[in-house]
């Protein structure tokens, strides 16, 4: 894991699950969550949790206002690219709106030190092919003046998963991985789904931390 | 299409799409922004309109205009929203224009906040604009019956010539599950409304008129008359509920939409420490399902309502079930989602109580 990562996706890939447990899996200085799109189950919302593992959140809600959805983000955002030794995620808005608000940072990003991943679930409508997804990419990419680096597959059904749906998002995002020659970073399972076969990257157990449990 | 992960919104979204709305009005606002937002990529593919208003009055009337032609249509907002729709709303029902409208509530009253509240319960069951008229409201507890209840929506809304509200909480619309799009069939053929101003006078040999306007007060009383049989038929055929684990309860809940979701896993708890705790389920809102009421069993001694809303189902509680049972109500508002363990604490204390007594 490079010292920044972003990650970037469709709505409901899973971004914020995935930047939770890989800024606490990593130990990092910061999270910054760039989400002003969804007015929910945002990365900003377990920020006693972050405190509590030493992680600074940088977020951009008014003091004293976690549930405005005012599409503000705080100046404390660019920090980390600007600072050699701090370690960041960056939990990135759904699509190319949430995508876009990366281009004030196209200055300060470097790919020595920055990787950008991004999140696939491929049982969400409209992302179950290849093509789709590298529809995708050339959407984010466009909209935010970056490129992405890597791809994570975060493929699932929630608590219906199976072995089964993780191996066909493989399958579909093998493609897009041979296709534009990108690395599948990491495999991401919800720890109820026990995992027995080999599957690509480094393969991480999900923590769920937005969501109540009996959602 | 097989299960696919949906947010909440998009996902009654594309069953109004799939339930054959023609036409879609609305404006902007949190938690449901991912309705229009999901309609204004997915109706346009579709060859259907999608106009987003300069207002919610705008958006209402554009239903009544574009209904009135005999379209199917679907306007969707959140409680404050839905407030500045009542007078629409309102000419709808009187019009007899049938129209689907998705509430995804939040807290207030007034501008209240963005977080899950269900404090339009009044607003939604005892008509928020004027007049003798009732909304045909439905309330579903997870993304799949939501779906399955918005695709027939609209089949319902045509045979009652009424507006039907699909009322959900600010949690349902923003939170993501597993869905089957086809585990209903899509709506069926639909008949021609002969009664439409669809510019088809020619053919029919007359014109057709819609008006709310009856300046005759008998003429008046003889058309709320002829609603109010309409809305007797609702109650005798349209009520929607579910009873879980109530045949040989001491307690049941009454609860709905998320804060059934929640009631539903206090009542695993405590069944799981032999505790008797069953749950009433009302699926539709009004008409209210009285006919869940009837018939339980001996050992019931207490209904608890269980709402995100200062009592407001209560009251619909108590005129079903005054002086049968011991009434009694939890209640979390403003945007407060309960925990299961509130529930289970309070019904804990209730069945003490009456072991006590």
């Amino acid at each position: 894991m490079k010292r920044i990562v972003m990650l970037c996706g469709h709505s409901g890939s899973g971004k914020s699950e995935i930047a939770i447990n890989l800024a606490i899996d990593a130990g990092v200085d910061k999270l910054v969550d760039l989400d002003i799109v969804n007015p929910y189950f945002r990365s900003r919302s377990v920020h006693a949790l972050l405190e509590e593992e030493g992680i600074a959140l940088i977020e951009g809600t008014p003091e004293q206002s976690l549930n405005s959805d005012l599409p503000t983000i705080s100046a404390a955002a660019r920090t980390p690219f600007v600072s050699p030794s701090m370690r960041a995620v960056y939990d990135l808005g759904g699509g190319p709106s949430g995508a876009r608000l990366m281009r004030q940072y196209t200055d300060v990003i470097d790919k020595h030190h920055v990787e950008c991943l991004l999140v696939v679930n491929t049982m969400r409508p409209g992302l179950d092919t290849p093509e789709a997804i590298l529809q995708l990419i050339s959407r984010l990419e466009g909209a935010g003046g970056i490129k992405v680096d890597g791809l994570i597959n975060n493929t699932n059904l929630m608590e219906e998963t199976t072995e089964e749906t993780l191996a066909e998002g493989e399958r579909i995002l093998r493609t897009v991985s041979d296709t534009l020659d990108l690395p599948i970073r990491y495999t991401f399972h919800l720890s109820k789904v026990p995992i027995t076969r080999a599957f690509a990257g480094e393969v991480r157990a999900l923590e769920r931390y937005l969501a109540p449990e009996w959602l | 299409m097989s299960r696919v992960l949906m947010k909440g919104n998009e996902a009654m979204a594309l069953a109004a799409i799939k339930g054959g709305c023609d036409a879609f009005f609305g404006y902007p606002i949190t938690p449901q922004n991912e309705i229009p937002e999901y309609l204004s990529e997915h109706m346009a593919k579709e060859d259907r309109v999608f106009v987003q208003a300069e207002s919610e009055v705008a958006a209402i009337n554009m239903v009544y205009g574009a209904g009135g032609a005999g379209a199917r249509v679907l306007t969707s907002s959140s409680s404050p929203g839905i407030a500045l729709k009542q007078e629409g709303i309102s000419y709808l029902a009187g019009s007899e224009v049938p129209c689907v409208i998705i509430n995804v509530m939040r807290g207030g009253p007034g501008l209240g906040g963005i977080q899950p509240s269900q404090a339009d319960y009044n607003q939604i069951t005892r008509g928020g604009g004027n007049g003798d008229y009732h909304l045909l409201s439905y309330a579903p507890e997870n993304l799949q019956e939501a779906v399955d209840l918005i695709k027939q929506s609209f089949d319902k809304a045509d045979a009652y010539r009424n507006p039907v509200m699909i009322a959900v909480d600010g949690l349902l619309g923003q939170m993501m599950e597993p869905v089957d799009l086809e585990r209903t069939p899509d709506s069926k053929q639909r008949e021609r409304k002969e009664w439409a101003t669809d510019g088809d006078a020619g053919r029919r040999g007359k014109a057709n008129t819609i008006v709310s306007l009856h300046l005759d007060p008998n003429k008046l009383e003889e058309h709320n008359l002829a609603l109010k049989e309409k809305y007797d038929r609702m109650v005798e055929n349209e009520q929607r509920y579910e009873r879980l684990e109530t045949e040989d309860a001491e307690l049941v809940f009454i609860a709905y939409g998320s804060t059934a979701r929640i009631a539903r896993s206090a009542v695993e708890s405590l069944r799981e420490e032999g505790y008797k705790v069953g749950m009433i389920r009302p699926i539709t809102l009004w008409p209210f399902p009285e006919n869940a009421f009837k018939k339980l069993p001996d050992t019931v001694h207490t209904l608890l309502t269980l709402e995100m809303s200062l009592g407001q189902m209560h009251q619909d509680v108590k005129i079903v079930n005054q002086g049968r049972y011991h009434l009694d109500l939890y209640a979390r508002t403003g945007g407060v989602v309960p925990e299961p363990e509130e529930f289970i604490e309070k019904a804990k204390a209730i069945l003490k109580k009456e072991d006590a007594a």
